[in-house]
């Protein structure tokens, strides 16, 4: 039998007992339905992470923070004090902050040609220009690369300039983003002893919260969070460590020299990260869930797998006459299971069409009434939480097909087995 | 003469092991000429249709020979079996075995279409077929459609459209009335007579096994007897097991192709 008579066949077949395999196809299709949906959430925000983190320029940056304590996170019980073992003043390690020692060290290294700190800086309050004072903390200076602009931009590291979130923009009793460009707000610390300190900074951005968690609080410029760092500091009493959250570690050649510089961290109990490695680490996660979520869906197809394997069994069965006249009339057994496997991938081609089809009008139809700008989620820029992967549809088709396949290998091995004088004699 | 196109040599069948062991076919050697019109005649449980399907090639002896053209075919695999029975062999069954959900013309058509013929070829060596038995104004019917002569034909048509060297008949006419019976012996007969076919007949309606030139008479898993010449004969009245030639419509033993009449 040729293969187009072969396929032609087995599709008429899947046809003749329309109700039987339309049930089988339901199952096949849940289960697409849900793989498609759950890998195009992670298409969906895997391309949005791309598309927030893609425009950068600054890839010429490593972060460095201080290494974790491998088994900081695993105790059996909390450890005894030990008198003995005061954290040294000048040592960061362990405390999750860099000391000044460690930011030396980054600055001595090879490649590195400047380096910029994150202080931790509290805020008493920012003052309005109307007057008004509102409660605020600092997002981390250094994250200004990683901010989604509504207006204006970055500040500028060295000078006393602050971004704003765009629901800050009613403190000045606007809605355009614009208006707040240029605005001078109070910015109040307080110092050791609880006195606080005013002085005043020139508001350069606004900000939209991104999905990495930047923007959502003002950002100050480097230069206005260690002002603000010192005031804090002032009327300590004592030796005040010098502590940073991490540093920026600006390279040169950053490309060529990324491995080096960041073995030579590690060798000083350092910790480097590109914005690369943040962005995989995130997406890291992402695919993670997705995996999980895929995991569910997988096993909704391997329940409809034996679907299958049931509606061909019975198949197979009732058509006993059939395959043994086939067989008589010179039909080889590699010919039978041919047939046999191909009513199971017609299947499985039924279901998975359908079962993608709906799946991607599904999830684009939820991304847009979840993230349309007056949607439950349209408070993040740029988010998209479905997205079409062309490789990921190909791979559950051609995954659903092989699993159909499979799972008509034992009905049509049994349908090949069939002798011929036995079956024709099949009541 | 020439090289029988069918030839067995001390055929045995036996079913089952030990105790249960049963011996469907006691040694049989025998040959059949082409162009030569067979009848195997007996009792159910003579061994009858056991030894058509060895014949046919689509069983396997336990021991002995069946030769196609002098060759033997014990040896060869499972798939050039195949291909044989496709190319050399046409069946005709007594249930007729048409499907259902097809029309007469895809019934027709199913062994070209097991041989891989194209579609359009297919169809016009099918139309050809069942216009040589007269059927070819229900082409586009389905096979359910008919009446038990025009399925006949219908499975005589499909056993046609390969142009075999032998024609299978497993009592072709046991599902038939009297009168659709004699057509269909005609048909038969006058096909082997004007084109040459071979024909092997698995019967016991002595009209139609008299009609044969030649008459293999089975009882026990042996041939008992040879009868050879048309025989001018007796009965237009009686089957060998009927009652006393009743009118149509005449129905044979039904158990005739059943269990115990195949081994």
């Amino acid at each position: 039998m040729k293969s187009l008579d072969l396929t032609k066949s087995a599709l008429s077949n899947t046809l003749r007992s329309k109700l039987r395999t339309a049930l089988t196809v339901i199952a096949i299709v849940i289960g697409a339905f849900t793989l498609t949906l759950t890998s195009g959430l992670g298409a969906g925000i895997n391309q949005t992470v791309d598309r927030i983190f893609g425009g950068f320029g600054v890839d010429d940056v490593i972060y460095v923070v201080p290494q974790m304590e491998a088994d900081a996170q695993e105790q059996d019980g909390p450890p005894e004090y030990d008198p003995e073992a005061g954290v040294e003043p000048e040592d960061g390690f362990g405390t999750g902050m860099l000391s000044a020692a460690d930011v030396e060290i980054v600055e001595g290294l090879d490649h590195v040609v400047g380096v910029d700190t994150e202080v931790a800086a509290q805020l008493e309050y920012l003052q309005a220009p109307d007057g008004g004072q509102y409660q605020a903390q600092f997002d981390f200076a250094l994250n200004d690369v990683l901010a989604e602009f509504a207006a204006g931009g970055a500040p500028d590291r060295g000078e006393m300039q602050i971004t704003l979130p765009e629901d800050w923009l009613e403190i000045f009793g606007t809605e355009d983003p614009e208006d707040a460009l240029g605005q001078t707000l109070i910015v109040a610390a307080p110092n050791a002893v609880g006195q606080t300190t005013e002085f005043e900074a020139e508001v350069v951005g606004v900000t939209q919260g991104t999905l990495a968690g930047v923007g959502f609080t003002p950002i100050p410029s480097v230069a206005l969070a260690e002002e603000v760092a010192d005031i804090n500091a002032e009327g300590y009493e004592g030796q005040m460590p010098e502590a940073y959250i991490m540093a920026a570690a600006e390279i040169e050649n950053l490309e060529a020299n990324e491995d080096a510089v960041k073995d030579a961290l590690a060798a000083e109990g350092l910790w480097g990260l590109t914005v690369e490695d943040q962005i995989a680490m995130f997406e890291a996660v992402i695919d993670a869930i997705t995996w999980i979520l895929s995991g569910f869906a997988l096993i909704a197809l391997l329940a409809a797998s034996f679907g299958i394997v049931n509606t061909l069994l019975m198949s197979v069965q009732e058509r006993t006459r059939e395959i043994g006249l086939m067989k008589a009339l010179g039909m080889s057994r590699a010919r039978v299971f041919t047939l046999f496997s191909m009513e199971a991938v017609v299947i499985g081609i039924m279901g998975s069409v359908v079962g993608i089809g709906l799946g991607l009008i599904a999830g684009f139809v939820t991304n847009g009434l979840l993230t349309a700008d007056d949607g439950p989620l349209g408070g993040f820029a740029e988010l998209s939480l479905f997205g079409l992967d062309p490789f990921a549809i190909g791979g559950i088709f051609l995954l659903i097909i092989i699993i159909a396949f499979l799972a008509g290998t034992l009905p049509a091995a049994r349908a090949a087995k069939k002798d011929p004088i036995e079956a024709l004699r099949y009541e | 003469m020439s090289t029988p196109v069918l030839e067995t040599e001390n055929l045995v069948k036996v079913y089952g092991r030990g105790p249960a062991q049963f011996h469907a076919l006691k040694g049989l050697s025998f040959q059949i000429h082409r162009g030569e019109s067979v009848a195997i005649v007996g009792k159910s449980g003579s061994g009858k249709s056991t030894l058509m399907h060895l014949l046919a090639l689509l069983d396997e002896p336990t021991s002995g020979v069946v030769a196609l053209d002098g060759r033997p075919v014990s040896k060869l695999k499972p798939k050039t079996v195949s291909a044989l029975r496709n190319e050399t062999f046409g069946f005709v069954f007594q249930q007729f075995f048409l499907n259902p959900n097809q029309s007469v013309l895809e019934n027709v058509t199913l062994p070209l279409k097991i041989a891989g013929v194209s579609r359009s070829e297919r169809d016009q060596r099918g139309m050809h077929a069942l216009e040589q038995l007269e059927m070819a104004d229900k082409a586009k019917n389905r096979a359910t459609d008919l009446s038990g002569g025009q399925k006949q034909r219908v499975c005589i048509a499909r056993a046609l459209i390969n142009n075999p060297d032998v024609l299978f008949a497993d009592e072709p006419t046991g599902n038939l009335d009297s009168a659709t019976s004699e057509t269909v012996e005609n048909i038969l007969l006058n096909l082997q007579r004007d084109h040459g076919i071979t024909l092997v007949v698995v019967t016991h309606d002595e009209d139609l096994a008299s009609k044969c030139q030649r008459r293999l008479i089975m009882q026990d898993g042996e041939i008992v007897e040879e009868q050879t010449g048309v025989r001018v004969s007796s009965s237009r009245k009686a089957p060998i097991t009927g009652g006393q030639g009743r009118p149509a419509p005449r129905r044979r033993r039904l158990l005739s192709f059943g269990r115990a009449g195949a081994r």
